[in-house]
């Protein structure tokens, strides 16, 4: 019934191979600078889900796997990185009768799965699969990531969007009356090993209670300065949890120092600790050592615990999900079935715990200390949703990288594990889908201020997209350590790089200026959606559905542009009542597309 | 009879009015005949301004010594009143139910609404059969218009001009009447240019337990296609509800005695069932307890999303009838005035760009449901909140404004008007100032004089400073057609409508204002004059 949008790349990749035809093979693909082929295998079936089986030839490179089907009156390609890939797996053997049982299984890191079949005769699935799993897991293989030898250039240089003394001066920080002071006291990472070199405390606090508040905190993560209330001062500090233990540990260092944070904006009233795991799970934690700030060591604080699950949880619930929306669409009980992955649910409370955190600050004009147990996923979350609530800077395409690079890379968010950057383990257990369930709450926020925020769905997609790709270096490693040792920015290529070249693609027309209110969500499974463009993405028969508004609106912004040079060279050539050059009305002469299809993605 | 007596309470003070989004306001509460009225007296303004015929239900309990009673919206929004005194807030609440469940149509508010800005005539001659036809006849000359309705004497819920086929004269049109049932027989619908195929619309035909014929009206189908082409007959009942229609003496098109035509069963919700799931939806929305409350689990089991399905497959189906495979249809279910104009309705506009503008759709409602008699009064009565026993009442005509809703979610551009303008008709169809859909067909309309005594909905919808709030600033005819998808995934909740009162659609509305004003600015690009410019380069700086 639905008509199909179909994603294959048909007729302009084919008419632009049919132009080089007489080119050399390995032109066929397309290469960025410092990418080369590493084999070709031809004879293999690619076994769409959708559109059934498709002959054609595979390429792998260092970077990508290309597939591109050799049947004329179905031309398509299939351009995938490698670093999406997170499982290789051989289907069928020798006693395989079934047609394209034999083969190789890709499971992806971005909700899809791609089979190909193979001949049983030769050894081209041994090859195919020796070449894949060396190159998709160069951690495991002792290469190197692509980043490394990935040699494009752009005339923006990503590297160069954040500067942590920059950011903290947008801040106003260090503030006049000396209350925060921005300390390099982490530069060799020896206070904290998993944080950045740049640090903003109290002005009161020496690097010697520094010391000995680190020494209070799990894995050293002592309660930083994120964000500061450019009206009434209040802030939000981030950390990981206290050493309490099972025999109540105090740390007077510790008290005394969230009591400097709590009074910093002349408030009198209980500073609000919001642990982001539910309270049974902080409760457990004392157990190896952790817990969380009790009533009578810390007596003006005040814990609430926003139950967020933990990141065994998540990546349960992006498991179930998959299992319903790929490869088809669990149609009879749709609904009920999402309710049962809870995606949604851990959603609501990600937002939700946000929110108070946003409203804590702004509303209640006093500071909030964010913590879970190690302060690197959930207080991620928690700490850059609130930001982009409180901070109308962090809405802009800029003000956002700012934010990932801030809140999320230099304070030691652990992509590397967390996505498992290059490494064969699929099944490792510190995998989960932290980031994405991010960029998932923002996806909401989009869609529930359709105005506020600069940028669009695409950028939301693409910056996911290169979470995985390890084509850029941005989202290499585990902390700022690593990544210095690595030398990564001198090394690799900046997704931002990438991305604020080509900016306008990721423009968000929508976007109106000087919006500095507070945003606040609803967070109530009402108002929440699957994000189908990202979640459903691959399935052809799904329709996009911002796409056709995106497009006519760009249009019309075009030809606002097109007028207003067409203004100002009239007002140069100085012509008060010249003629107008006509121009063309392209808001009535486009062809009514009543779908846009988009072609696939290439990264 | 006077409304007075009606009237135990007709003022109150201190009155405390809350509502959605609001601040609750203190005032004096009046009860008119037609009106809930409340003001602070802090200037002019009155801050409400309910029609009472708008509200559905009420619930009383009372607070120390005052009542409150709760006021539950036909369409959809909650509010309270918080009245000093329990006797006078039983005696408003008293005064509220009295007025709001007349029955008497000719003593409803619109035989008495006389802004000075519209005219009593206009818009009711918008939109006529003879108009239709006219366009018609430009494309073919296998059709002629019957007044063999006249004074409604065959059917009492068609118009008094139908379109037929040539081929029947009003002799053998009575004749089918009589077989068919409510004397609803096969008219004209749709004629699809490209394929030069039609849609028609009928009721079931009274084949009865011992298998009835009437020879006329198996001519008469066997007329309309031509002899080498096959015909669909879709029925909006499963096969067995439709056997089982025999017993009351309805049924449907034999197979052997009509041989060209092929019979579709595609089981449609209706009535009760529908109504309830309507129920269901808005109890779901409205629940706001802040627990895990298994939002989609409910939202699934109220089935609207289902509903919503069905009837735009099946609609998608009927059109596909027409335009791939080059085939005609006929669509019924039992009357043919609820499921069967849901179809015809949908087909069109998923055929006929025509439909998708802001009067298209409009003539589009008075055809396909005006005028095709859709009983409005009767499944209108009351919507989700109404504890009275249900009567006849269904949102069959809600279930066709949502399914034009998703459809203009998937195609964003191709609907000339926008949420708002669909919302507005929701609105009206409940309770309205205006006469338009008022009663359940047209005989009743002309009874009791309501196009010479009431005033035209689409009077004030398309009065320049109306309309401009209903147009969609992305607008752009699009000729073809547009099959809309059917997944789970791709039908939504209809937010703006469900759960307006829920959250405001400020921050919706905004990025709307934000596309007006930047199609506003492009439109000016073919000609600007000076001012213009200068306020281009203005709103260059300023960008």
């Amino acid at each position: 019934m639905a008509s199909a949008s179909s994603r294959i790349v048909n007729s302009t990749s084919s008419s632009i191979n049919a132009t080089n035809n007489k080119a050399q093979q390995t032109e066929e693909v397309p290469l960025l600078a410092g990418e080369d082929v590493k084999s070709k295998e031809k004879d293999v079936i690619y076994v769409c889900h959708f559109n059934g089986p498709k002959k054609g030839v595979v390429y792998i490179t260092s970077y990508r796997l290309y597939f591109k089907s050799v049947e004329l009156d179905s031309a398509m390609t299939l351009d995938i990185p490698l670093g999406v890939i997170s499982r290789v797996e051989k289907i069928g053997g020798q006693s395989s009768r079934g047609e394209n049982s034999y083969g190789l299984e890709i499971t992806c890191k971005d909700m899809r799965n791609l089979r190909f079949a193979l001949k049983q005769e030769g050894r081209s699935r041994k090859s195919m699969f020796e070449n894949l799993t060396k190159h998709a897991f160069p951690m495991s293989s002792g290469l190197q990531f692509f980043a490394f030898e990935n040699k494009e250039t752009y005339k923006e240089d990503g590297w160069k969007i954040y500067d942590p003394i920059e950011e903290f001066k947008r801040q106003s920080l260090p503030d006049e009356k000396r209350k925060w002071r921005i300390t390099n006291i982490n530069q060799n990472y020896e206070l904290c090993d998993t944080y950045p070199p740049v640090l903003v405390v109290p002005g009161s606090a020496s690097d010697d209670d520094l010391r000995k508040i680190a020494a209070f905190r799990s894995k050293g993560r002592l309660p930083v300065l994120s964000w500061i209330h450019p009206d009434n001062q209040a802030v939000i500090v981030r950390c990981s949890q206290p050493l309490v233990g099972m025999s109540g540990k105090r740390s007077k260092d510790d008290e005394k120092y969230l009591d400097i944070i709590r009074e910093s904006n002349g408030q009198t009233q209980k500073l609000t600790i919001f642990d982001a795991r539910p309270s049974v799970n902080a409760v457990a934690n004392k157990a190896t050592g952790g817990g969380y700030e009790g009533d009578d060591a810390y007596q003006k604080a005040e814990v609430i615990f926003l139950d967020i699950h933990n990141i065994h949880v998540m990546r349960e619930s992006l498991r179930k999900l998959k299992d319903i929306v790929y490869p088809s669409v669990e149609e009879s009980h749709w609904l009920s079935s999402l309710e049962s992955t809870h995606w949604l649910e851990h959603i609501k409370f990600v937002l939700a715990g946000a929110i108070r955190v946003a409203d804590k600050v702004s509303s209640g004009k006093s500071s909030a200390l964010i913590h879970c147990s190690d302060g690197w996923d959930r207080t991620a979350q928690l700490t850059s949703l609130a930001l982009l609530m409180l901070d109308s800077f962090y809405r802009t395409a800029k003000g956002f990288e700012v934010l990932i690079e801030k809140e999320w890379i230099s304070f030691g968010h652990k992509f590397a594990t967390r996505i498992g950057h290059g490494d064969k383990n699929h099944a490792d257990a510190d995998r989960s889908p932290i980031f994405l369930q991010f960029i998932d709450c923002v996806w909401q926020m989009t869609k529930q201020f359709p105005t506020a925020f600069q940028f669009n769905e695409l950028f939301l997609i693409t910056i996911l997209d290169h979470l995985y790709s390890c084509r850029f270096g941005t989202f290499l490693y585990t902390c700022e350590q690593q990544r210095s040792k690595e030398e990564l920015r001198k090394k690799t290529v900046s997704l931002w790089s990438c991305i604020n070249s080509e900016i306008d693609k990721y423009i968000n027309p929508f976007y109106t200026k000087d919006q500095h209110r507070v945003l606040y969500p609803v967070a109530s499974m009402r108002h929440l959606d699957l994000w189908v463009n990202y979640y459903i993405r691959w399935n052809p028969w799904f329709r996009q559905q911002q796409d056709p508004v995106q497009q006519r609106y760009k249009e019309l912004l075009v030809v606002r542009e097109q007028l207003l040079k067409k203004l100002e060279e009239l007002q140069i050539s100085d012509s008060p009542t010249g003629m107008l050059p006509h121009v063309s009305n392209s808001s009535t002469s486009s062809s009514p597309v009543p779908v846009s299809p988009r072609s696939q993605t290439t990264l | 009879m006077e409304f007075s007596e009606l009237i135990e309470t007709s003022k109150v003070d201190h009155v405390l009015l809350s509502r959605p989004f609001l601040q609750p306001v203190k005032g004096t509460l009046c009860v008119t005949s037609h009106h809930l009225l409340l003001s602070s007296r802090a200037g002019d303004k009155e801050e409400l301004w309910l029609l009472i015929r708008n509200i559905d239900g009420i619930e009383k309990r009372s607070a120390g010594s005052s009542g409150i009673i709760t006021i539950k919206c036909k369409d959809l929004c909650v509010m309270s009143l918080e009245i000093p005194g329990m006797e006078e807030c039983l005696n408003i609440a008293k005064s509220i139910e009295a007025l709001s469940s007349l029955e008497s149509t000719s003593h409803m508010y619109p035989f008495f609404y006389r802004p000075k800005q519209l005219n009593l005539l206009e818009g009711w001659d918008l939109f006529t059969p003879e108009e239709q036809f006219t366009k018609l006849s430009v494309h073919t000359d296998n059709w002629r218009l019957s007044y063999v309705n006249k004074e409604f004497a065959v059917c009492t819920t068609y118009p008094d001009a139908v379109i037929v086929h040539k081929c029947i004269d009003d002799a053998a049109i009575k004749m089918v009447a009589g077989f068919r049932q409510g004397g609803r027989f096969p008219v004209f619908s749709y004629y699809h240019k490209k394929t030069k195929m039609i849609i028609m619309r009928s009721s079931q035909p009274l084949t009865g337990a011992n298998g009835k014929r009437c020879k006329e009206d198996e001519h008469f189908l066997a007329a309309v296609i031509q002899p080498d082409k096959k015909g669909y007959i879709i029925d909006t009942r499963s096969i067995q509800a439709a056997h089982q229609a025999k017993v009351k003496g309805g049924g449907f098109e034999s197979k052997t005695n009509y041989h060209n035509w092929k019979r579709l069963h595609r089981p449609i919700a209706r009535g009760r069932v529908l109504q309830e799931s309507l129920i269901k939806l808005v109890d779901a929305c409205n629940d706001q307890s802040n627990s895990i409350d298994r939002w989609l689990s409910k939202l699934e089991t109220s089935k609207w999303l289902t509903h919503l399905k069905t009837v735009l497959t099946t609609a998608c189906m009927a059109a596909q009838c027409v335009d791939r495979e080059g085939a005609s249809v006929l669509i019924h279910g039992s009357e043919g005035r609820d499921t069967t104009l849901q179809l015809t309705s949908l087909a069109q506009i998923i055929l006929d760009p025509d439909c998708r503008t802001i009067s298209g759709f409009q003539a589009l409602i008075e055809r396909e449901w005006l005028q095709a008699g859709h009983p409005f009064q009767l499944r209108c009565a009351s919507s989700a909140y109404s504890h009275a026993k249900l009567k006849q009442e269904a949102p069959v005509f809600l279930i066709f404004l949502d399914c034009c809703w998703q459809m203009s979610c998937q195609f964003p551009c191709s609907f000339q008007f926008n949420e708002q303008f669909l919302i507005t008709l929701f609105e009206h169809a409940y309770a309205s100032c205006f006469g338009t859909f008022l009663c359940n067909n047209e005989k009743e309309r002309f009874t009791l004089n309501v196009k010479e005594q009431t005033i035209s909905i689409w009077a004030r919808m398309n009065s320049p400073s109306e309309r401009k709030h209903y147009v969609n600033p992305l607008y752009e005819r699009n000729n073809f057609t547009i099959w809309p998808s059917v997944a789970p995934q791709s039908l939504q909740l209809w937010q703006g409508l469900f759960l307006r009162w829920i959250r405001t659609p400020e921050h919706q509305n905004e990025a709307w204002e934000q596309i007006k004003h930047i199609v506003e600015l492009g439109s000016r690009k073919a000609n600007p004059s000076s001012t213009e410019l200068s306020v281009l380069k203005e709103d260059y700086a300023a960008n």
